[in-house]
Parts: C-alpha cells; structure tokens; sequence
C-alpha cells in the first residue's frame, strides 16, 4: 500500500491478501520442488553432520615423555573435577600430567615407554566454516576501512584543480575498473607478492602473509568504486554551499570538511553499501591466493565431507547474514544522520 | 566629505566562456564610501550579478583591480579568505547549511575562521537571530523554515563575523510575495546603522527609499548611475528610460 500513487483505482484489502498469499506459496513452492528433485537424484541430506563445522570437541592425546613406572594416580584439586595427577617415575628423573580420570588408560605400576599414550582430553574448537568465516569478516573489513580512506582522498582528488591529482586519480580508477577483479588479485600476490617477499627475504626480514596482499587487492579495488560513488556525491551538492562557505571566509579544506562532505555522505550512503556489500561478496575470489575464507573453507568441507548441497547452501547463508548484517547497519546510520 | 573608499573597482572585465566568448563586464569601474548603500539594478544578463560576485572574488575578474578596504583582491598573493570575512554576502538561494540547526549556521564560520568561542560565537548568534527577529528558531533545522525566515538568517549568519561591507544577490528574488517585506525591513535596519552595503535587486521601492546611490548596468556597462531621486524621475540614458518604463 506503501506504493499506492493515486494514479490508479484504490486496490481492495482482498488483492494485498491473495497476492501475499501467492507470494508465500510460490515461495514454499519452489523449495518443495529443489527438495523433491534433489530425492529424485538420490541425495541423501544429513544436515546432522554440518554443526561439526562450526564446532567440534577435539580430542587430545597425552603421551608419556620418558620410560618410568606409574608412581602414583591421585586426584588434583576438588574431587568434584575429576581430574587425576598421574606420576611417572625413571632413570632420569620424573613427570606428572593431569588428566580427566575416565580418559585414564593405564593404572598405577604399569610401565610406560615414551610415547606411550596415558589417557586424553577434549576441548572444544572453532570449526573450520567458522575460522573461514572470521577470516571473510577480518579481511572484508580491513580492506572496507582502507578502500573508504583511499576513495575518499582518490574522489577529492579526482575533483582537483592540481593537473597531477586529478590525472592520477583518473588513471588510477580507470586501471581498477577496466581488469578484472580476478586478475588483479594474481597480480597482487604472483607479481607484488613475489617481487616484495623475494626483497624481504634477501634483506632477512620476515614475510609479508597472503591476506594482506589478498587484502590491499580488495581495498584498492573497492577504493576506486568508492572514489567515483565520492565524486559523484561531492558534485551532487550545490554550487551554493561550497559559495557560501567560501564567502564567510572558510578555506577550501575547511569548507570541504566542514559544510560539503557531511552532507555528501548522507547522500552517497546509499550506494556505498551497495559497494561494500559487493566487496564482502568479491571476498570469496581469494581462496586462490590460498587464503582460506569462507569460501575456500567450504569447498575444502564439501571435499572431505562430501556433503555439497547441505555445505554450499550453508555458505551462502553465511554470506548473506553478513550482507545483511552490513545493510541493516548502513540503513541504521541513514537514519540517524537525517 | 573624502573619505577614501572601501571599495574601489577599477576598470574590470570578465569574460565566461560558454563556450563562445562572452563579455559579462566590460571595463567597470566603481567606488563606494564607506557606509554606503548601493543598489544595482538593470535587466537579467546585465551583468550586475557578476559584478557583485566579483567583489568578493566568488568570480575572479579578468583584468583591472579591485581594491577592497586598501587590498586588491585581484593580487594573487593577497589572503582572499581574509578579505572574504570582512565581505559579508546573501544570495538568491540562501544557501543555508541544510544539515546543521539555525545556531550552528551562525555560529559554524565565527568559530572555525574568527577562532571565537563556542560560547562567545553562540552569544553573538543568538542576539543576532534576536535583531532579526527568528531568536526562538535557534534549534530547527532550516528547512523547516519559510524562505524569508531562512533569508534572515543568511543574513544573520553573514553580520555573525562583523563584516565591514555586506553585498546582497536579489536576496528577495527568491521569495514568495508575502514574505519580502521582512526581509527588506532587516536590510533597512542594516543600512540605517551605516552599514557599508552593495544590493542587486529589483526591488524599486527598497532602493528608492534606502539607496544612497542607484546604478544601472546592461551589457556589462554602468551606463547610468545617481541618486535615486533623481535617477528614478529623471533619467538621462535612453537605455535606462527604457527599462524603468518596462518596469514600473
């Protein structure tokens, strides 16, 4: 009803009904329709084994570090633990580990070997979707806070009156937006990545790791979307405010600062989480610099687990709870900043 | 009886091109005593918008000087925005900063470029908005205001930094009929208090009754210029009868 101009006959309340209804329908619909197909191939779903990879308990062995005798088992600190200090005793001196006492394989006099296991532990562990999907969220958002820091002086300086500024900044966007996002991040990491990491090692410094060039390839990317998506909202505001600054005194940076660029962001808000959210999305094309993001992490499930249908929609669930995420936030700072 | 003149326009031309090379002034020359008030009028495309907008260097003259309170402007090595402070200017379209409130319009240039307080630039603001009667407006936004409310603060926000002269583009030019006369009642204030002021308008009342001097420019060119007495009964140029009969 939100959409109602006036410039047709008012609908009835029973059309918004039977078309939500529709909606819903189709929608249920065609989720049916993917779960009987994919019966029909024979797809066995086992959603049951996908929580493994988001966290799963790991089970740690302990081992004996020298030949002994099991001196003593006796239990650490409050009872109610069940923990067990375990003694071992041997030409060469003594060792003690703990251990929970239902995991305790051995019992007091056995001779152990080194090596020998005596019992182990379990702890839980982030599962490797989770680790992929912190790693999306980690370099999505460096290269997001460079790219808007790089847009940002890029778009001022696309509107520069400095021949050099202006025509680097050109020449900078035009680079970006004419290769593919692909390329350049083998670019980033065969050619920069060698030629910097050949010189560290030359000079014995330490290596710069694959995110960070799989990072400076997604913020320089996005800086150059970010910087057109600036201009245009720089431009965008009239003629008359940077006039009036200008006209009570304020320099050009001031006025900038203080009158154009607040009011520009408001308005460029909009498509630069179109950007961002693209950014989040392009994330997924650095797994073939070997950098195991959400992406790369599931292709390696789906390998192992041999669950493709339960693991890719998974992926693509995850992807969207950032987008997601990402759009409600911007839509958040809209509404404050009006 | 000469005092020297706070401004002092000799012989400027400029030039747009539009890109077909196009005269908007042609040789002007001009000064202004100090505590004048001074009404430009003449027929759109005269050039009498450019010739304000010259005076603070909102456009940048091509040849001759424009020597504002001792400085040329047109030196490159002068401090334009120091000039700048000291010109205050209104516009057709006020040109209010939209997302900041009425007080902070006011107080926004006095503190980033006279380096006054928040405190002492918020005292001047509000007696400022007190003298053109919007004081209990000070919070809203200033699109919630009509345009002669949000013209009177553009001009609040102008005498905010103490100007020495103020220039006004057809600051009535803008505004629904009804709402003019509050603004001219402000500006009539400013002139009786010796304020030094430049006004581009069509407004033959204002500059009849206020005006110390009345110019008339077509084409780029003073052709005439008087005190409005006798300008407005006795016109000597052919041009300016001319447009005075269109007119009233």
């Amino acid at each position: 009803m939100a959409t109602y101009t006036g410039l047709d006959r008012p609908k009835s309340k029973l059309y918004y009904q039977f078309w939500s209804v529709v909606f819903v329908l189709g929608l249920c619909g065609s989720m049916a329709l993917l779960y009987f197909a994919t019966k029909k191939v024979e797809y066995t779903w086992r959603w049951n084994r996908v929580p493994q990879y988001f966290l799963y308990e790991e089970k740690v062995s302990i081992r004996a570090e020298m030949e002994g005798t099991i001196a003593a088992i006796e239990p650490t600190g409050e009872a109610s633990e069940g923990n067990v200090r375990v003694s071992i005793k041997g030409d060469d001196g003594e060792e003690s580990h703990v251990l929970p006492k239902s995991s305790l394989l051995l019992s007091s006099g056995d001779y152990v070997y080194a090596g020998d296991n005596i019992g182990f532990y379990t702890h839980w562990k982030p599962g490797i979707l989770v680790e992929g999907l912190w790693l999306t969220l980690e370099v999505s958002a460096l290269a997001i806070i460079f790219g808007i820091i790089l847009g940002l002086f890029t778009g001022l300086a696309r509107i520069s009156d400095n021949p050099a500024l202006r025509w680097s900044a050109i020449t900078y966007i035009e680079l970006i937006r004419g290769s593919p996002l692909l390329v350049q991040i083998f670019l980033w990491y065969f050619v920069v990545g060698t030629v910097i990491n050949s010189i560290l090692a030359r000079a014995d410094i330490g290596q710069v790791p694959p995110m960070w060039f799989g990072v400076m390839a997604l913020a320089i990317f996005t800086g150059a979307y970010t910087a057109e998506i600036v201009r245009a909202g720089i431009q965008s505001v009239h003629r008359g405010q940077m006039e009036a600054a200008r006209s009570l005194g304020m320099t050009y940076n001031k006025a900038m600062r203080k009158v154009i660029l607040p009011q520009a962001f408001r308005r460029i808000l909009p498509p630069l989480a179109g950007q961002f959210i693209s950014l989040v999305k392009d994330s997924s094309l650095l797994g073939v610099i070997s950098i195991r993001e959400l992406t790369k992490a599931s292709r390696e499930v789906v390998s192992s687990s041999l669950q493709p249908f339960e693991i890719w929609i998974v992926c693509a669930i995850l992807y969207l709870v950032l987008t997601f995420t990402l759009s409600m936030f911007v839509q958040y700072l809209e509404r404050k900043a009006i | 009886m000469h005092t020297p003149p706070i401004i002092d326009v000799q012989s400027i031309d400029k030039f747009f091109y539009t890109p077909e090379r196009l005269q908007a002034l042609n040789r002007v020359s001009c000064s202004v005593a100090p505590g004048e008030v001074v009404v430009i009028i003449g027929p759109s495309g005269s050039g009498k918008s450019t010739f304000l907008r010259c005076l603070n260097r909102l456009e940048y003259a091509d040849s001759g000087h424009i020597i504002i309170d001792g400085v040329d402007i047109l030196d490159p090595k002068c401090d334009i925005n120091a000039i700048r402070a000291e010109v205050g200017m209104v516009f057709q379209s006020f040109n209010l900063f939209p997302h900041k409130t009425v007080l902070d319009n006011l107080t926004m240039a006095q503190m980033t470029v006279r380096g006054r307080s928040r405190h002492e630039a918020e005292a001047k603001g509000m007696a400022l908005l007190e003298k053109v009667g919007i004081a209990e407006k000070f919070a809203v936004k200033p699109d919630q205001l009509s345009g002669g409310q949000q013209q009177r603060v553009a001009i609040a926000r102008s005498l905010a930094m103490d100007p020495k002269i103020m220039l006004f583009d057809e600051p009535t030019s803008a505004l629904d009929p009804e709402m003019v006369g509050e603004v001219l009642d402000v500006m009539k204030n400013l002139a009786r208090e010796g304020m030094t002021m430049v006004v581009v308008t069509h407004e033959m009342g204002f500059a009849r009754e206020v005006a110390d001097r009345v110019l008339f420019m077509d084409k780029g060119e003073i052709l005439e210029q008087g005190v409005p007495e006798h300008f407005f009964t006795a016109p000597t140029h052919e041009r300016t009868k001319e447009f005075l009969g269109q007119i009233l």
